[in-house]
């Protein structure tokens, strides 16, 4: 009886503790994007230009699903997600994987030189994939010359080659990045294990399966959510490399956004009301992803 | 209160984690722990930093301006070349010239004059003459109106200064000439049998003739575009007088006579071949520095851009830009581009921002002659007629380019940039975009018009 | 392994290096060369190096600007480290309903464009003084839900047997956390310290709306006032991109084997 009482305060302070450890945290995020957040959110019941903003209700949540641009740009990133998150994510497992090797050589320099795009800075990136995209450019060059194109192809203006070569730089620049912590996870597992398994017989496929992936459920789970989030909020590809174009085929919501606030006649309201529809949409993304992923054993 | 008691808060906050940061600034060893203790003091240093900023711009003396521009080799250069005209005459002066890109400028405009404090604002700074009448218009309060300060505005061009008024009031400093011209490759048209002179005072319809002579004597096109933008669309109709918007603010897009020439117009220079699109501005430079294009239409400044190929020099010419077929009021004289500059409310000296402006942009052909070897060619009429001006230029085969340019600047006719430009010529990038890939040009325009609408009908 | 199997990972580690690393082979090609020739696509080192290097050093203060970019990147990274550690250990460690309910709603910080939470969080700087400042320059980043979940999601392979044995040689909460977890979890710090140390170095928009004075200024921002001109000098950019780029490249480069080689002589 004593013995059971007093693991209750036991855990009483260790949950007390927990408290104490998240809160730093947990207050900084609260200031620094919640009350913000919460602002932004009244405003999007508001409508105005610039500064004179007058209350409005739901208009600016229901203006948004008439508005053709929007509506491109909600498919068009739902598109560059369907596709490119999960060849990204697998192409990361199989990369670091590989790279946990412990009989391969020079993994130091593979290593950086498959993380080095994500430390690009953002303007070179750009730059680099215009001019290898270009009608001149090296892509080009090649593809006419093995016989594959008799002329140049204009990849950036063209719907469909534009938007693929946004998912190919987004893939170049972000698989390095998320093989980062594959990495870091894989080494919370022990090695043995997959000596053990390999004594049993088992192939270097089947301990990938059997293995790798169920003990990096969490981190696989953290970059699911992460990447959900990142290309639901895409902005730099789509403003750096094809502006949004041709004809807004690969423009992405956030870029809309931006628009709206700086670029065309400033309208805060209506980009708080697209901002939260984003937040909407990762939501039920992560809550699913969450629910299948986020389970202790 | 309660703000005062949130800022406490959160510096507390900032204090603790301070604390624990720079403890742990090797977190990896063991004994993290017990550094936490001993460096809890550097935690105050830190904060006076945070505070000696604001106190330093408050330091700065009644002499001094700061001013936001972006492009040192021109824009800077400007400014430094206008601070030394005027400290001829008052000595103390002194300018803070703030490097910032031009959306950089946009966004903390923006920011600061949406969260209704315009104290981080310098006194003046540049503004894309496009963004000018959105601006003044979105953000009155952070705007100081120069109608009355003293600055000549009948001295400027009459369509250049005509981007910074809004309600008859005049909020800008005209300052660099985006009045376009046509660029030429001699030794490439020589070899069709031309000359610049074939491509002076021209129509569109003779360029598409003499375009396609180029191309089948030597496989180059006459001029590149950057696929989904209108830069050419938009000096077409200016260039006829025209715009999107009617001076009542409505779109003119859908009605536009003149707008619809432009695009068949565009779309035969497409479908001839003479005109070659690319995929952005770098593949744009890259098609005439490199020789692959036989020349471009665009803003003055372009020259810049071609100069960067040495190895042509003496190779280009410049002249006017074809004019439209069938439009009433067609000219050959357009505008792309340029920037003027504004003064903010935030500016606690206007009277020595007005007196320095209208001594140097608006009073002093030595301030435009010093800057005419950066390239920047002024919109203030009585800096044409200097000397400076008349002088060749070898890279342009000895024509005296620059006069030109200012005589072109003062022939081009005004136009209505409006509040929603940016919506607008976005809309009408869409429209020529899938106008060329097969749409029907009445269509197009239609949705064009449909999209500024809504974005209008907030 | 057999010997087809190696050489197939081999081939595939090296194309995929390749493809990784060709666009950085044309930033240093064109980084030395003149800017006309990098625009006509010149795929081969020139030996306009030096006159890029000395034409960006007058145009660009170089030197400010990296001490600057290292100064904010490394204070933040190091505060974020801890706040964000500490609080992913206590999400987790401590779990239960209530935290896992609020882990989920901290999640929510993160799903909405920064553009549409800038104007608010400047007024609320703007009405702290905050304006210019280095706090307002590191604060609203110091945690980061990203983080604070990276930490959650790893602290659970952190062996609770550990934990029991520490707390009954009468070892403190917060002295378990400093060390027995962080030297556990050396390589999660290290991907972190990266992962962070890179955002950091490459942050653009708050820095660039909230700081206004030149001594302010950061690499990123050099890179960008290069590519405003009427002209662009694209030799001069591709050597500050570089410059831009390098130090991150290094961090990475040190800090890998932390991260990806195991842990060596850790509590186990």
């Amino acid at each position: 009886m004593s013995k059971s009482s007093k693991k209750m305060t036991l855990n009483k302070k260790h949950n007390m503790t927990g408290w104490i450890f998240l809160a730093p945290g947990a207050l900084l995020i609260f200031f620094m994007s919640f009350v913000p957040m919460g602002k932004a959110l009244m405003l999007s019941f508001k409508t105005g230009v610039g500064a004179a903003m007058k209350s409005c209700g739901l208009m600016n949540y229901t203006r948004m699903f008439q508005d053709t641009v929007f509506v491109q740009s909600i498919k068009n990133t739902f598109f560059y997600l369907i596709i490119q998150v999960p060849i990204m994510l697998i192409l990361a497992l199989i990369l670091a994987s590989i790279l946990n090797n412990k009989d391969l050589k020079f993994k130091g320099v593979f290593r950086t030189m498959i993380f080095l795009p994500c430390a690009t800075s953002l303007v070179a990136y750009a730059v680099i994939f215009r001019s290898l995209f270009a009608n001149n450019g090296i892509i080009n060059w090649i593809l006419v010359n093995i016989g594959i194109l008799d002329q140049p192809y204009s990849f950036l203006t063209n719907t469909w080659s534009a938007r693929i070569v946004i998912i190919i730089a987004l893939l170049w620049r972000w698989t390095g990045y998320n093989m980062v912590f594959y990495l870091a996870g894989l080494q919370n597992i022990e090695y043995s294990i997959y000596e053990a398994a390999k004594i049993d017989g088992a192939s270097a496929i089947q301990s990938f399966f059997k293995i790798t992936v169920p003990l990096l459920k969490p981190t696989i789970l953290l970059t699911a959510i992460m990447s959900t989030n990142g290309t639901l909020q895409l902005f730099d590809e789509s403003v750096n490399l094809t502006d949004g174009g041709p004809a807004n085929a690969s423009i992405t919501m956030s870029h809309y956004i931006y628009n709206m606030s700086f670029k065309y006649v400033p309208n805060f309201g209506y980009a708080a009301a697209m901002s939260f529809l984003i937040l909407i949409l990762v939501a039920i993304l992560a809550f699913l992803q969450m629910k299948v992923g986020d389970k202790r054993d | 209160m309660k703000k005062k008691a949130l800022s406490l808060l959160l510096v507390g906050a900032m204090a603790a984690t301070m604390m624990t940061g720079c403890g742990s600034s090797d977190s990896t060893s063991t004994d993290a722990a017990a550094e936490t203790t001993e460096t809890a003091e550097e935690a105050p240093a830190e904060e006076t930093t945070a505070e000696e900023a604001p106190a330093e711009e408050a330091a700065s003396g009644d002499q001094t301006l700061t001013v936001w521009c972006w492009d040192p080799a021109f824009n800077l250069n400007a400014m430094y070349e206008a601070e030394k005209v005027y400290q001829q005459d008052h000595p103390d002066f002194k300018l803070n010239v703030v490097e910032t890109p031009w959306e950089d400028i946009q966004t903390k405009l923006t920011t600061a004059a949406a969260s209704g404090d315009l104290s981080t604002l310098p006194d003046i700074f540049l503004m894309q003459d496009n963004a000018f009448q959105k601006n003044v218009i979105s953000y009155p309060d952070a705007f100081t109106d120069l109608t009355n300060s003293g600055i000549d505005y009948s001295q400027f061009a009459a369509g250049k200064a005509a981007y910074s008024v809004v309600d008859g009031k005049n909020y800008g400093v005209p300052f660099d000439n985006g009045a376009v011209i046509g660029c030429y490759r001699t030794d490439v048209l020589e070899q069709a049998g031309l000359t610049v002179d074939d491509f002076t005072d021209i129509t569109w319809d003779q360029y598409i003739e003499n375009g396609k002579k180029v191309l089948e004597a030597t496989g180059k096109p006459l001029i590149s575009m950057q696929a989904g933008e209108c830069d050419l669309i938009m000096m077409m109709l200016q260039s006829a007088g025209s715009s999107l918007f009617n001076e009542d603010g409505t779109a003119n897009i859908v009605n536009n006579e003149t707008l619809k020439v432009v695009m068949e117009t565009y779309k035969e220079l497409k479908d001839s071949g003479v005109l070659v699109e690319v995929n952005s501005w770098d593949e744009y430079v890259g098609s005439f520095v490199s020789g692959d294009v036989a020349g471009t239409v665009n803003g003055c400044w372009i020259m810049a851009s071609i100069q960067t190929a040495e190895d042509q020099a003496g190779n280009w010419a410049i002249t006017n830009m074809p004019s439209l077929v069938g439009v009433d009021n067609a000219t050959n004289y357009s505008n792309n581009g340029g920037s003027s500059w504004a003064v903010t409310s935030n500016c606690k000296n206007t009277e020595l921002a007005f007196d320095f402006l209208a001594s140097t942009f608006a009073g002093s052909t030595e301030l435009y002659d010093n800057i005419l070897p950066s390239g920047a060619l002024a919109t203030w009429a009585p800096a044409g007629g200097s000397d400076a001006y008349g002088v060749g230029n070898d890279f342009f085969g000895g024509d005296a380019v620059s006069a030109k340019i200012v005589d072109y600047s003062t022939k081009v006719p005004s136009n209505i940039t409006g509040v929603y430009y940016y919506e607008a010529r976005d809309a009408v990038a869409t429209a020529i975009t899938n106008y060329i890939n097969g749409s029907d040009v009445e269509t197009e325009l239609k949705t064009a018009e449909d999209t500024v609408n809504f974005n209008m009908g907030m | 392994m057999t010997k087809g199997k190696k050489i197939a990972m081999y081939t595939f580690l090296s194309i995929v290096s390749f493809i990784s690393v060709f666009p950085l082979y044309w930033m240093v090609c064109a980084a030395t060369n003149k800017s006309a020739d990098v625009v006509s696509g010149r795929l081969i080192p020139g030996t306009y190096f030096l006159e890029n290097w000395k034409a960006l050093m007058v145009s660009q203060d170089v030197m400010g600007s990296l001490a600057n970019s290292f100064k904010y990147a490394i204070a933040l990274t190091l505060l974020s480290l801890v706040v964000s550690s500490l609080a992913g250990y206590g999400f987790e460690i401590y779990h239960d309903k209530a935290k896992d309910f609020v882990m989920s709603i901290i999640l929510l910080a993160m799903m909405v464009p920064f553009v549409a939470t800038m104007i608010p969080l400047f007024q609320m700087f703007s009405k702290a003084g905050w304006l210019n400042s280095t706090i307002g320059f590191i604060l609203p980043t110091i945690s980061t839900p990203f983080l604070i979940m990276m930490f959650r999601q790893s602290a659970r392979s952190f062996p609770h047997d550990i934990m029991e044995a520490a707390r009954i040689d009468g070892l403190s909460e917060i002295r378990i956390f400093f060390q027995m977890f962080i030297p556990t979890m050396r390589s999660t710090y290290a991907a972190a310290m990266t992962i962070t140390f890179m955002n950091a170095w490459n942050s653009y928009l708050w820095p660039k709306v909230i700081m206004s004075d030149t001594k302010s200024q950061t690499m990123p921002m050099v890179v960008a006032n290069l590519t405003q001109g009427y002209v662009t000098d694209y030799g001069v950019l591709m050597l500050a991109v570089l410059i831009c780029t390098l130090p991150t490249a290094i961090v990475f480069f040190c800090l890998q084997n932390a991260f990806a080689e195991g842990i060596t002589g850790a509590v186990k």
